[in-house]
């Protein structure tokens, strides 16, 4: 597989030089370069930077975009991102987690070049870090599901039970249980981040067992939203909000990003040459969105949705204690909560959902 | 309104063992002929991105099927001409396969990933719609492949064990001599099992695509290629324990998702585990004349006879 990678970088290499040359006697002002694990047309969290990123190219005048694919998590992320550089990239931005080193590595060896990695860490002089935080902004999404659900089960698949995921579900439930105390999230891990044979298969035993609303946290929520469409049940979307096309009927909201208004700030230092590298993290209402509301969806519901995201973004945060755990126990005292910094340890599940962390 | 768990259990088994049964059978008459083909994986890939390209083009599933079939059977013969023409290593050329599916897949996928495709139409008959318990599954509402999995792998058996042209290519699996000498060319009768074997393997690609999951992903089929092998090997080479096989392994993928669907308290790790152990148990438990089952020139290549 490493062949064809390196293939399909090389081939981009070459394109993206055939590109930029001829345009040698205008140079563009400044030329991003953004690596994707995936494709750009998954209907989730790759297409989301796509997107972005394709209107700051659009927006801001003289600003070009070198894209690659597909580019695995390994020493194969460094020669690209080394290729893009030499293509002239002033910005690279490294969309995945797991290009953290290959990132870093880069970033030392060209100070004058900006980094923006999508991840955690320390920041450097031209080495940015951030995120979207979507664990608070699912509370909405629960309150969605508590309002619409008939049978009180609300599905949800998770690829790897890492703190992130954890996160999402245990939002989602304590959002849907504010408006529906007899609400249930039953969660199914399927083992990968991509399997999609087997998020169908996961959706489909959620479905049999009466769950009506299913939500995920998977890298592309594409598999999972036709599937609940195909038997007729309700979808919360996850990553990207364009994935309200692949269902019609069933589609409730979902969060998405959006990165574009981060992006062109960045672009803009970078130009201006007024880049530092920082921490930044954002909720709702900046770098998180709500999806539009599917034609079905009352307006009662979205009212009580719209109200709840408007706490959220003022800073409402459901990981406040007193808050049990779903084995009984006490996961947070009165008065302790969990900020955006420790989300990634989260290790219980909030009472109400179903499911065993390991 | 919960779904048993048994009734869970074998929705679940279907849905997931389709495209297995398929891939098995295709993997079943190549290694009858004595041809070990390790890129069933690739080849799976090829017929899932095939199928879902031309199904997304066209709009039409049908014809995405028709195309996953020619491609599989397309991937085999060039397997075939590396193998039987040039008579290289089946184990290296198997790989060399594999690796080429991964890549031509992908390529022929890329520019279809997010498409919204119509997937192949699913039936349920009309007496059986309005049972209350088949209502809360996916129990009998399926597409074609779905429907005529069983049959075929009954056709395939007839074919392999009830027809001259069966009797030949098991000749050829058994001793390519022998064969020969009784006048039967094993190059054309391994040509015609890889054809048949890639026919079937693109098949069981597209069902990933075209309707279990409606999307393609680059390496979609997630190892499945390599179950299908091991399930040749557990089913001795016969197509109606195929069908025994693919029940057991679909079940126990069903399993760990049902078992969570329903509230199970044991570890999603130890859950992830059990369609391999449930493999595992049961090639110990079933162990015993396995090599005797074996096709007697499996993996060696004829040189013609002198």
């Amino acid at each position: 597989m490493k062949e064809r990678v390196r293939f399909a970088a090389c081939a981009l290499m070459l394109l993206a030089g055939l590109a930029v040359r001829p345009s040698a006697a205008q140079e563009p002002r400044l030329v991003i370069g953004a690596v994707y694990v995936g494709s750009v047309n998954d209907y989730g969290y790759n297409r989301s930077f796509h997107d972005a990123l394709t209107q700051v190219a659009r927006d801001l005048p003289d600003v070009k975009l070198l894209e690659a694919e597909n580019v695995p998590e390994s020493a194969e992320a460094e020669s690209v991102m080394e290729g893009l550089v030499q293509q002239g990239a002033k910005l690279v931005i490294p969309t995945s987690f797991g290009y953290k080193d290959a990132a870093r590595k880069v970033a030392k060896r060209h100070r004058d070049v900006a980094f923006e990695f999508a991840g955690d860490g320390e920041p450097e002089s031209n080495f940015g870090v951030f995120f979207g935080q979507t664990q608070r902004a699912m509370y909405p999404m629960g309150v969605a599901a508590g309002k619409l659900t008939k049978t009180n089960k609300l599905g949800f698949v998770i690829g790897i039970p890492i703190g992130y995921s954890l996160g999402n579900v245990n939002a989602f439930q304590m959002g849907a249980a504010s408006v529906n105390p007899k609400v249930q999230t039953i969660v199914v891990v399927t083992g990968g981040w991509a399997d999609k044979a087997k998020e169908a298969a996961a959706a489909n035993a959620l479905l049999d067992q009466g769950c009506d609303v299913i939500s995920m946290h998977v890298d592309s929520p594409a598999t999972i939203i036709r599937t609940a469409e195909e038997r007729g049940a309700m979808s919360i979307g996850f990553q990207s909000i364009e994935a309200r096309a692949l269902a019609p009927k069933g589609w409730i909201t979902g969060l998405g990003f959006n990165w574009a208004p981060f992006f062109t700030e960045t672009a803009k230092k970078v130009i201006a040459g007024r880049f530092r590298g920082e921490a930044i993290y954002q909720g709702l209402g900046q770098m998180v969105v709500v999806a539009p509301f599917g034609d079905s969806v009352p307006a009662d519901v979205r009212a009580a949705v719209t109200k709840s995201a408007e706490d959220v973004r003022k800073g409402f945060n459901p990981f406040t204690g007193p808050l049990k755990d779903n084995r009984g126990g006490l996961a947070l005292p009165p008065g302790a909560s969990v900020g955006v910094d420790q989300m990634g340890s989260m290790n219980w599940y909030v009472e109400g959902v179903v499911g065993k962390v390991r | 309104m919960t779904t048993p768990l048994l009734l869970g259990l074998l929705a679940g088994a279907i849905l997931s063992g389709t495209s297995l049964l398929y891939a098995t059978l295709g993997e079943t008459i190549v290694e009858r002929s004595g041809i070990v083909n390790l890129g069933l994986e690739g080849l799976l890939l090829v017929g899932a991105s095939v199928g879902f390209a031309v199904a997304a083009i066209s709009g039409n599933p049908w014809l995405g099927l028709v195309a996953a079939a020619a491609a599989g059977a397309l991937v085999n013969l060039v397997f075939g001409w590396l193998v039987v023409t040039r008579k290289s290593n089946q184990l290296a050329g198997g790989l060399a396969m594999m690796f080429f599916g991964f890549g031509a897949s992908a390529l022929i996928g890329a520019p279809h990933v997010g498409a919204v495709i119509r997937g192949l139409p699913k039936w349920r008959p009309a007496w059986l719609a309005d049972v209350s318990w088949v209502q809360t599954t996916t129990l009998f509402k399926y597409d074609v492949l779905t429907w005529i999995a069983v049959p075929v792998a009954v056709l395939v058996w007839w074919v392999l064990f009830r027809t001259r042209w069966g009797l030949g290519l098991r000749a050829v699996g058994e001793n390519p001599n022998a064969a020969f000498a009784s006048g039967r060319d094993p190059a054309v009768f391994q040509y015609q099992a890889l054809c048949l074997g890639g026919v079937l393997g693109g098949l069981g690609g597209a069902h990933l695509s075209l309707s279990l999951t409606g999307t393609w992903a680059e390496y979609m089929t997630a190892g499945r290629g390599f179950i299908a092998i091991a399930l040749v090997i557990f089913s001795k080479w016969d197509p109606l324990r195929v069908i025994v096989g693919t029940l057991v392994f679909g079940g126990a993928e069903a399993l760990e998702l049902q078992l969570q669907a329903r509230g199970s308290l044991m570890s999603p790790f130890l859950l992830e585990m059990f369609p391999y152990l449930l493999t595992i148990a049961v090639l110990l438990a079933w162990g015993g004349s396995r090599r005797l089952a074996a096709p007697a020139s499996l993996g060696r290549t004829f040189y013609g006879s002198s």
